[in-house]
């Protein structure tokens, strides 16, 4: 389940009031997240935890929810 | 000064000089392939040889004959050169096409690839099996010249290497490769260059970066632009200098792998489009940079899009700590037209920047200003022109300005292409005795070159050349959208270092309440997801608000500035997101 802190992340970064965001959801299926806006995404997930992600890390995430269970690794 | 520059010889193929290559330097590396997380491949050239000679074998069974074009829609993958090099050493003509990303609709990109097939004539597509139900249909189009779709990657090339090909009979004056530019309505076109032009451009352009056997080319740029294709990949081999390469998909998520490559290869040379300049900058931490030295950098080369003074100060502010010096920012003026470099600064030296008055800029005229002047626009040179290549600014009659005017750059090149393929309507606009009239404003100072701005309305976002109708067409089918009421325009973010798409539509829903708005507004930015762009700014007007031109369609340039002009004075009679 995605926490609606990284939704508000998210969503805050791409200027979308809302938007459905699932484990499954690509970046690709969000208006606005491309691969320029994508690093942003990024450095303000890492900002809003306080925690820093590896490069494999970023490279090797498929979807949200991805994102989301490194976000619970890096605080656990 | 260089023993490869003086091995160049523009009367041969390209597969001649990667074969000397592969003769007299078997175990020298070619290529190394990087892949974040593992241990790069490393090519030698007599493995790369092997390989590239198995390929030719089975590709050669299949029925690839000499001329045919061969489109190649792979991604990052250690076979993808001697694949590459295979269709070359046929004598038939690859053809780099992107990979589509999942954004991209499936019938969007099918559409794409079949308007190039029935324009360009495509014959064979080598691509991956993910791809297969996108790109079958293609064979029973009608009137298309595509013969099959082959998995080159799943073929045993075990067995194919003792079989004799015969030469290669290919000219210098013959084609060597085709680039296609990108769109989704047909209105790609098509570059094909000779082997005479690529060895013309690689051979005088090595010799403006003063290219020597130590240095080593860092590349994560696609292999479908003119940068990546030409200065990154045939300006290397063909020169016998390393070329280590990265995935531009890993880049653009993690944009430190690049400052990692070149620590650890001791790059020398990299090209970069001004947007990557911001985007390695912002994103990169002190952390992910820990150990990493830039000190072995002797050119970033920055081109593709408008270089802007702002972008390089950000990034050597940001890397100088790492070794970065400041001399190695240069700049060079390219495009797939030309082959690739038209002008390039001098190595050893940072571009060179003047500061214009804006207003007299914007009247045609260069007049400096002392620094500190408010309002002033500063231009960072392109450099000089390469030997082989002249450049002249032309007024909208087409006669040649003098040195203090802005006019349309038009370029005579000894390694210019011969026109768009099956598209003599759009190669008479743009070709004039002798001359490629490049639909850029610039202006000469001193013998340097500078490009400030664009007489035709595409838009570059991120070192791509994206076409406004590619964006209005997409527009055009959402409901709620006032059908042809739509333009797409470019707008400059100094904070991204490229343009940003920005959209303005008509629909009676201008007066409907918010949400419905909003609603209009999401619908728009999906359209534009379908055709894989990122619209950034929507628009929204009464029926009836665009201008339209003596043709009696919306212009672009008239309502891009109705629009901005608006949105800045009467912010409540637009809509911006």
């Amino acid at each position: 389940m995605i926490s609606e802190r990284l939704r508000k992340v998210i969503l805050t970064q791409l200027e979308l009031d809302d938007f459905p965001l699932e484990e499954s959801t690509l970046a690709t299926t969000v208006p606005g997240w491309d691969s320029l806006s994508h690093a942003r995404i990024i450095s303000a997930v890492e900002a809003e935890y306080k925690i820093h992600f590896k490069t494999v890390e970023i490279i090797r995430l498929k979807n949200v929810g991805d994102l989301q269970a490194l976000v619970d690794r890096k605080l656990s | 000064m260089l023993d490869a520059l003086g091995e160049v010889k523009v009367g041969e193929t390209i597969w001649a000089h990667w074969e000397r290559h592969m003769e007299r330097n078997g175990g020298g590396t070619a290529i190394v392939h990087w892949v974040t997380g593992e241990e790069p491949h490393r090519w030698s050239w007599g493995d790369l040889g092997s390989a590239s000679l198995r390929y030719a074998t089975k590709l050669a069974e299949v029925g690839v004959r000499s001329g045919d074009v061969c489109a190649l829609i792979i991604r990052h993958h250690r076979d993808f050169y001697p694949l590459y090099m295979a269709v070359s050493r046929l004598g038939a003509l690859p053809s780099v096409l992107a990979y589509p990303n999942s954004r991209l609709h499936p019938e969007k990109f099918r559409l794409g690839l079949a308007g190039m097939a029935r324009r360009s004539g495509l014959n064979w597509i080598l691509t991956e099996r993910e791809l297969e139900s996108t790109v079958r249909p293609l064979l029973s189009g009608i009137g298309t010249a595509i013969r099959d779709v082959c998995f080159p990657f799943e073929w045993n090339t075990e067995g194919a290497a003792g079989v004799r090909l015969d030469h290669p009979q290919a000219k210098a004056e013959e084609p060597c490769l085709m680039q296609h530019s990108s769109g989704t309505t047909g209105l790609q076109k098509a570059v094909v260059l000779s082997h005479r032009a690529v060895l013309e451009n690689v051979r005088r352009y090595g010799a403006a970066i003063h290219a020597t056997p130590d240095d080593r080319v860092i590349s994560w740029l696609p292999l479908y632009h003119d940068m990546g294709l030409i200065a990154a990949f045939y300006l290397p081999l063909t020169l016998g200098l390393p070329l280590v390469q990265l995935s531009p998909f890993e880049w653009v998520q993690a944009p430190v792998i690049l400052l990692e490559a070149i620590s650890r290869e001791k790059g020398t040379l990299c090209w970069l489009p001004n947007f990557a300049y911001n985007l390695m900058a912002d994103r990169t931490s002190d952390e992910d940079v820990e150990g990493v030295r830039l000190d072995s950098l002797r050119m970033l080369v920055n081109c593709s899009e408008p270089v802007r003074a702002e972008s390089h100060d950000r990034f050597y502010k940001r890397f100088a700590r790492l070794g970065l010096k400041r001399a190695t920012l240069g700049a060079s003026y390219a495009m797939a037209e030309t082959t690739f470099a038209a002008t390039q600064t001098v190595p050893g030296a940072e571009a060179g920047r003047l500061r214009l008055d804006r207003e007299k800029a914007a009247e045609g005229m260069v007049r400096l200003v002392a620094p500190g002047t408010t309002g002033a626009r500063v231009c960072v040179s392109s450099g000089r022109p390469i030997s082989g290549c002249e450049l002249r600014m032309l007024d909208d009659a087409g006669n040649e300005l003098p040195e203090d005017r802005i006019g349309e750059i038009a370029i005579r090149s000894v390694s210019l292409f011969d026109g768009y393929r099956n598209n003599p309507e759009q190669t008479r606009a743009v070709l004039r005795d002798g001359w490629y009239l490049t639909g850029d404003y610039g202006f000469i100072w001193e013998g340097e070159y500078y490009v400030i701005g664009r007489k035709k309305d595409i838009i570059i976002v991120a070192g791509k050349n994206v076409y406004p109708e590619d964006v209005e067409d997409a527009i055009n089918q959402v409901s709620g959208v006032l059908p042809g009421r739509v333009i797409a325009f470019g707008l400059e973010d100094s904070k991204s270092g490229t343009e940003q798409i920005c959209v303005v539509l008509e629909s009676e829903l201008f007066s409907a309440p918010e949400p419905d708005q909003k609603s209009l507004r999401l619908r728009v930015r999906e359209a534009g997801m379908t055709v894989d762009l990122t619209i950034n700014r929507v628009y929204l007007a009464p029926p009836r608000w665009l201008i339209k031109s003596s043709a009696g369609k919306p212009s672009r340039s008239a309502n891009r500035d109705r629009a901005l002009a608006e949105l800045q004075y009467d912010a409540g009679g637009m809509h911006d997101i």
